[in-house]
């Protein structure tokens, strides 16, 4: 009773409309809640127009729910899914803070254990909550061999705050805290490459995936959660406000990162490659970045920096192709083109022909 | 006891209590069925995407349903038409236009091997009657859209046997006897048809009877008689036109004999008598066209007005084309002809806005030739029909064809048309306006949907795969009976449709559905096949367009919030 009482004095003092559960209302059900797919994250959430963690969000949910809970990170997925006193969340899911959701995660895991429950736990961060604060809570999940499956969306920057550099952001990306001009043409330094550190932990497998192949992304989720063990999955998800595209091109923009190769889609188990995604056919970076406001200052004609900054880029991605054999030799259906494909009545990948 | 944690909680999805729908600012996703160009492009109207997505889905006896409520003559089409739909198919700009024609065509043969149904109902007993002049293929179609549409249909034709320039005109290389006779007789054995051989408009039985006994006339005469051929005045006593040539043959089997053939004009019915004249033992047979060959630089308008295959297999089988040219001269020995003076020409813009034809001085050469053949047209025979025609055809100037209040034009004898494809469509749309009429209503609506263009769809989503070819009889062993091209088979025929892009129209692909980051994309139902599955929710679309950039299709467009 004391609950209900604190949640109506809340409710008065931040003025909004009491929030009734929509669901269940046994015997009718409205075609959302028909739908033949697992609603892990409603619809209603505050993210921007084509965001692309809300994507990869939903996605992740439908095919690791529903028995899962979650501790999100601070962060743009955390803001935009649980304005109170609303939430988008489906599954019990707690909020972190922005540097410990991995050891949140690791608790609830002990206590689902302690229960002797089977339910899963996933634990969510941005790249800033992942790459850089979370780091080391998230080493201590890892290296305490923890039950659980940890999902970094990355949009390549502190999106939530205001765009301000993470130790992913690209090397070259304009942000707010490293500026395009005179003294520096973007971010400085290199995106760090966190894959081959979490694999580095000996962990039964860590991989990365992107928005713009929801097949092979959900796979990676199914398989991961069939891991009894410490899992983790790096999602790339364009963000049209901080990356400066159209909210349209949120897919085509991942996709190009993936065909250029500057975000190679691989697996590890136990820190070897395993699998890669086979790019059917390799793209020049200029393809990617000159859908993006980041990266304008590198598609200046003329300008000596930013045709340096581009070979560099260039380079930065042809070493990812060389190093994990991206490039692929003939056509493979688990290639770039071949996992897009579809026929009518749905992606062909995984169709029996 | 509870006790709360700060930020307390919230009850599971109640997010759905905000409807981010109002944050959409200028535009939101709605699904148009936008034309495909195969369909836009079909003189008869099929709708190629819609039977293809049958076939899609496994089903080959329901996609030869769909297309005949356009074209009740597929195993006919599939083999003669010049097939417009394959120049403006999508997948010409990816990797090779659909094989439509062949598909088509084996839909065709499928229906007859099987005997498919049409899908018409018999007449009411007291439905109107509506009077069909000529059983050529817009005849037929007419009678057979007449029957769709709840009427019976009587048809006159002043030969003894239906089929038009089918039948008469042409070759059996190209459209197997076997097949056109098994294709109409399923046609005019349909209840409610009657035929009337040996029944000639203006000989015996006039329009203004057939005005007074039936509800409705349609008009399907084609065009009989030859126009007159002269060069500056100048006529071979010796004079066979092209098309009574074709005739004589198909009926007799033989040709006058000749070494070197020139024949004059363009057009099926010259290509036709080139390559028959050739296999039939003339040493050189040369075709001499105003019109341009088809390739890069050819004006579309200027191109030479024959099916694109059997172009290429008159040049295969050794046919000289001169085009860009005419016969400016003929060069008599007493009243026979020795050889032709042939110019080069072409279709010059005038000062009037219109094209004239301008023949360039210093290109005149000399040909032999011991036969010199026209094939330059016919016109309507106007026995009985003279005062509706303006000069040598109808012009009725609508896609109706009306002529007066109940009678309508169809076919080659309008002026505008000259493809079998082109008399089917007549055939329906004369029939759709003739019910309105009857029914006492005003002229049918035209399809105005907007037409899907290539620029339209998003390609990342299609694999590439190769045009299916048909087999073909190699050139040095074609004769006078056997077919050319060959029958692709069902299992060619079905990965063919595979290749459809479904331009403009759903494929269920669920892109939409899987990649809307707000969850407004609503499927309705597990296993989907178009696009009455989907639903958007706009309580929630923010309006990002995604769900319209990822649509293979182009069947999702962002349109004004206002619309
Ligand atoms: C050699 C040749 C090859 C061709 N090849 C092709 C091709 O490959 N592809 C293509 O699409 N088109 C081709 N065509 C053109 C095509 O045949 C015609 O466009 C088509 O047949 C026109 O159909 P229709 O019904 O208007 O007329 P028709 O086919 O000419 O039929 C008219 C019918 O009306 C009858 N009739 C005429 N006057 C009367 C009257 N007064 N009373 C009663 N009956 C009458 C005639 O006997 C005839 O049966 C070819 C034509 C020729 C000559
Ligand atoms: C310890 C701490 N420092 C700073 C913040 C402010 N803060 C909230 S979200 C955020 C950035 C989140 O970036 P990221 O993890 O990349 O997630 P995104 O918003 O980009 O999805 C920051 C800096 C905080 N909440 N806690
Ligand atoms: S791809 Fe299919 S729908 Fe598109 S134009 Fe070609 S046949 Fe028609
Ligand atoms: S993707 Fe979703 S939110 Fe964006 S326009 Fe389409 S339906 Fe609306
Ligand atoms: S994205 Fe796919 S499922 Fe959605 S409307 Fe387009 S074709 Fe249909
Ligand atoms: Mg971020």
């Amino acid at each position: 009773m004391q609950d209900q009482a604190r949640l109506a004095e809340l409710r008065q003092k931040f003025g909004r409309e009491p929030a009734a559960p929509t669901e269940p209302r046994p015997g009718e059900r409205t075609p959302r809640e028909a739908q033949p797919r697992f609603r892990g994250l409603e619809s209603g959430h505050r993210a921007c127009q084509g965001c692309g963690e809300a994507l990869a969000a939903r996605l992740v949910m439908e095919s690791a729910g529903p028995d899962v809970m979650v501790a999100n990170a601070t962060g743009c997925l955390e803001v935009f899914t649980t304005p109170w006193p609303q939430s988008a969340w489906r599954v019990p899911w707690i909020h972190s803070l922005f540097e410990n959701s991995a050891a949140v995660a690791s608790g609830m895991e002990a206590a689902m254990k302690a229960k002797g429950k089977n339910t899963k736990v996933l634990a969510f961060g941005g790249d800033g909550g992942t790459y850089d604060i979370g780091f080391q809570a998230l080493s201590g999940m890892l290296e305490r061999y923890h039950n659980i499956l940890y999902v970094c969306y990355d949009n390549e920057a502190y999106m939530n705050t205001g765009i301000q550099r993470s130790s992913s952001t690209p090397h070259a990306a304009t942000t707010t805290t490293s500026p395009a001009g005179k003294e520096r043409m973007g971010k400085r330094h290199l995106k760090k490459d966190l894959l081959s550190i979490i694999a580095a932990h000996h962990i039964p497998y860590a991989a990365s995936a992107s928005v713009a192949y929801p097949q092979d992304l959900q796979r990676k989720v199914r398989y991961a959660m069939g891991i009894d063990g410490p899992t983790f999955l790096v999602v790339h998800s364009p963000c049209p406000l901080g990356w400066r595209h159209a909210s349209a091109l949120t897919i085509e923009v991942a996709r190009k990162a993936v065909e250029c190769g500057l975000f190679p889609l691989v697996e590890l188990e136990r820190g070897a490659v395993t699998n890669i995604m086979p790019i059917r056919q390799v793209r020049p970076v200029t393809d990617y970045l000159k859908l993006q406001g980041r990266f304008a200052h590198l598609t200046r004609d003329g300008d000596p920096r930013a045709q340096e900054e581009r070979d560099h880029l260039q380079a930065l991605a042809d070493y990812n192709i060389q190093v994990f054999g991206l490039a692929g030799d003939g056509d493979d259906p688990a290639d770039t083109a071949g996992v897009t494909t579809v026929g009518r009545g749905g992606p062909l990948a995984g169709r029996a022909s | 006891m509870t006790v709360l944690t700060r930020g307390a909680y919230a009850a599971p999805g109640t997010s759905l209590n905000f409807k981010t729908g109002n944050w959409r600012s200028t535009e939101k996703p709605v699904h148009i069925h936008a034309k495909a160009p195969c369909h836009a492009a079909c003189p008869a109207g099929e709708d190629q995407q819609a039977w293809f997505a049958k076939m899609q889905e496994g089903h080959a006896q329901e996609a030869w349903l769909n297309l005949v409520t356009a074209n009740p003559l597929p195993a006919v089409t599939g083999r003669v038409c010049p097939h417009p739909c394959e120049t403006a198919c999508n997948r010409a700009a990816i990797d090779g236009a659909l094989a439509i024609h062949n598909v088509e065509r084996w839909l065709g043969d499928e229906a007859i091997a099987r005997g498919w149904e049409y899908p018409v109902d018999a007449p009411a007993p007291d439905a109107p009657a509506v009077a069909v002049i000529g059983a050529g293929p817009g005849g037929l179609s007419a009678a057979y859209h007449c029957l769709r549409r709840g009427l019976k249909a009587e048809i006159f034709e002043a030969l003894p046997e239906a089929g038009g320039l089918l039948r008469s005109g042409i070759p059996r290389t190209r459209l197997p006897r076997e097949t056109l006779n098994a294709e109409i007789e399923r046609l005019l054995a349909l209840p409610g048809i009657t035929l009337r051989l040996h029944t000639r408009l203006g000989r015996d039985v006039s329009l203004d009877e057939l005005n007074q006994s039936h509800a409705a006339v349609l008009l399907a005469p084609g065009c009989q008689e030859s126009k007159h051929w002269d060069v500056q005045g100048a006529v071979p006593s010796d004079l066979h036109e092209g098309l009574a040539l074709l005739r004589e043959f198909m009926d007799h089997g033989a040709f006058p004999e000749a070494r070197n053939v020139v024949v004059h004009g363009g057009g099926n019915t010259a290509v036709d008598l080139c390559r028959l004249m050739k296999r039939a033992g003339s040493e050189h047979v040369t075709l001499i066209t105003a019109s341009g060959l088809p390739g890069p630089g050819t004006d579309p308008d200027d191109i030479i007005n024959v099916v694109p295959r059997e172009l290429e297999e008159a040049l295969e089988e050794g046919i000289e084309i001169l085009d860009h040219a005419t016969v400016n001269r003929l060069i008599m020995k007493g009243s026979k002809v020795t050889g032709v003076e042939v110019v080069s020409l072409k279709k010059e813009p005038g000062s009037d806005g219109r094209k004239r034809r301008v023949s360039f001085e210093g290109t005149e050469r000399v040909l032999p030739a011991d036969m010199v053949i026209p094939c330059i047209g016919e016109r309507v025979d106007p026995e009985g029909l003279n005062h509706l025609l303006d000069g040598n055809y109808f012009w009725p100037g609508t896609p109706w064809g009306k002529l007066e209040d109940g009678v309508y034009g169809i076919g080659d004898a309008r002026g505008d048309r000259g493809t079998v494809a082109g008399a089917i469509g007549d055939g329906a749309k004369a029939a759709e306006a003739a019910a309105t009429y009857i029914a006492g209503g005003q002229d049918p609506q035209l399809d105005t949907r907007e037409e899907m263009p290539a620029a339209g769809l998003n390609p990342v989503y299609y694999a590439l795969s190769p045009r299916a070819e048909p087999p073909k009889v190699p050139p040095d062993a074609r004769d006078f009976g056997t077919e050319i091209e060959g029958d692709i088979g069902r299992d060619a025929a079905m990965a063919e449709a595979q290749r459809c892009l479904s331009c403009g129209n759903c494929l269920a692909c669920d892109n939409c559905w899987t990649l809307c980051p707000d969850n407004a994309v609503i499927k309705t139902q597990e296993l989907a096949s178009d696009g009455s599955h989907y639903l958007f929710d706009l309580d929630y679309c923010k309006g990002c367009g995604l769900c319209a950039h990822e649509c293979p299709t182009g069947y999702i467009q962002m349109v004004p919030e206002t619309a």
